[in-house]
């Protein structure tokens, strides 16, 4: 069966994308940011997976408010790069696993999840971004293949915290249970702390976000029994969706260790986080 | 959640979808680079053929960001008319929190 060899988590904030494009990454605002990520592109680079589950969600580029699927799941063999107003950036379209995700489909609703199921589906910055902070821009082919798990977080109503740290543990079982020997990785995105709507725009909680660093690993639980309101409170509108790493956490055992945890802010207007977990019972 | 319960911090709930539907499809289309021409050649024919507004043509316009949300626009879709007017995230923010660019830079986000 397919083996589940850790956890991720990292921001998708688009500005990170810009400052890739243009070469940014050590001039004196990117610098710290850049020089925390190393250890993180490290532990993919041996841990070799080949099929990377993300979780994120659209920023109006896939999904307009015609139909807002609550989480989506998608079965196609490619996805392309999203023009997001700007012209596609220069990445190659990602190697999708249809396979393996008709078996997240069943799975989930075998496990009482009801996913839409996606075929020609573009991904944006929030997919971007964190596949290229992990694993580099490579020149023609990503060498890993990819699954994508939308969630919405733009309108109301958006999913329960404890709804998505159920939905993890779905999807654990759908990896403990997909024939062969595929090395599974499973990257959740978003966050950390940010606001930009509002009068309240510019709200960061740095505290608060390097709480949830530490507490995503040892205490879940209290995590996913927060309201939506309470994320909202806490880290602002748009950090709100930092429910969607409670489905990477929840596809992992209760004891994990962390490999790498890394915060910076601000990035643009957003508290960012990179961190990587393992099961404390996988052999080191 | 149906009504703002946290201050200063607009949900983007049943009444701002409906409220904002015609604004955010008509910069949600500004992904199509044949969109982006069709507003550059004559943008107030081009919110016309959404159906816009006044109100909400005048906003966007003139890249009132807090109107724009005031007016049922997500930041998502209507943060794309700053691929025809460049604007930074952080400007956009700073103008819906009404405090000039550089102190929402040092007194929100902490840069020096």
């Amino acid at each position: 069966m397919a083996i589940l060899v850790g956890g991720l988590g990292c921001s998708h904030v688009p500005s990170i994308g810009a400052a890739l494009d243009k070469g940014l990454m050590q001039t004196p605002d990117w610098k710290p940011f850049f020089d925390g990520i190393g250890p993180g592109r490290d532990w993919v680079a041996a841990q070799r997976p080949d099929i990377a589950v993300a979780i994120f969600n659209d920023h109006g580029n896939a999904f307009f408010l015609d139909r807002v699927p609550t989480f989506a799941v998608g079965c196609a063999d490619r996805y392309e790069i999203a023009d997001e107003g700007w012209g596609p950036r220069p990445l190659p379209a990602f190697d999708g696993d249809a396979a393996f995700g008709w078996h997240l489909a069943d799975t989930l609703v075998a496990n009482s999840f009801d996913p839409t199921v996606l075929q020609e589906v573009e991904v944006d910055h929030g997919l971007q971004v964190p596949m290229e902070l992990f694993w580099g821009r490579p020149a023609a082919r990503w060498p890993v293949r990819v699954v994508p798990i939308f969630v919405n977080v733009i309108q109301q109503p958006t999913p329960l915290p404890s709804r998505c740290y159920a939905f993890g543990a779905a999807l654990r079982q759908a990896i403990d249970s997909f024939p062969g020997d595929a090395r599974i990785v499973v990257l959740g995105t978003g966050g950390l702390s940010h606001q930009l709507q509002g009068a309240r725009a510019g709200f960061v909680n740095p505290a608060a976000d390097r709480a949830f660093l530490a507490d995503i690993a040892r205490d879940p639980e209290k995590l996913a029994s927060m309201s939506r309101e309470d994320y909202v409170r806490v880290f602002g509108s748009e950090g709100a969706e930092l429910i969607m790493w409670l489905v990477m956490r929840g596809a992992l055992d209760r004891a994990v260790r962390v490999c790498h945890s890394h915060y910076f802010v601000p990035a643009s207007m957003t508290g960012v986080g990179m961190l990587v977990l393992e099961n404390a019972a996988k052999a080191i | 959640m149906t009504a703002d319960t946290i201050p200063d911090t607009p949900m983007f709930d049943r009444a701002r979808q409906l409220r904002g539907y015609r604004l955010n499809k008509a910069t949600m289309a500004l992904r199509f680079p044949e969109r982006r021409d069709a507003f550059r050649r004559d943008p107030a024919a081009y919110l016309d053929s959404y159906g816009l507004t006044a109100e909400e043509k005048r906003a966007a316009l003139a890249c009132d960001w807090r109107e724009l949300v005031r007016l049922g626009g997500n930041v998502f879709y209507v943060l794309k008319l700053s691929a025809i007017y460049p604007a930074k995230m952080t400007e956009i923010g700073a103008h819906q929190a009404g405090i000039e660019h550089e102190t929402f830079l040092r007194e929100r986000l902490g840069k020096k």
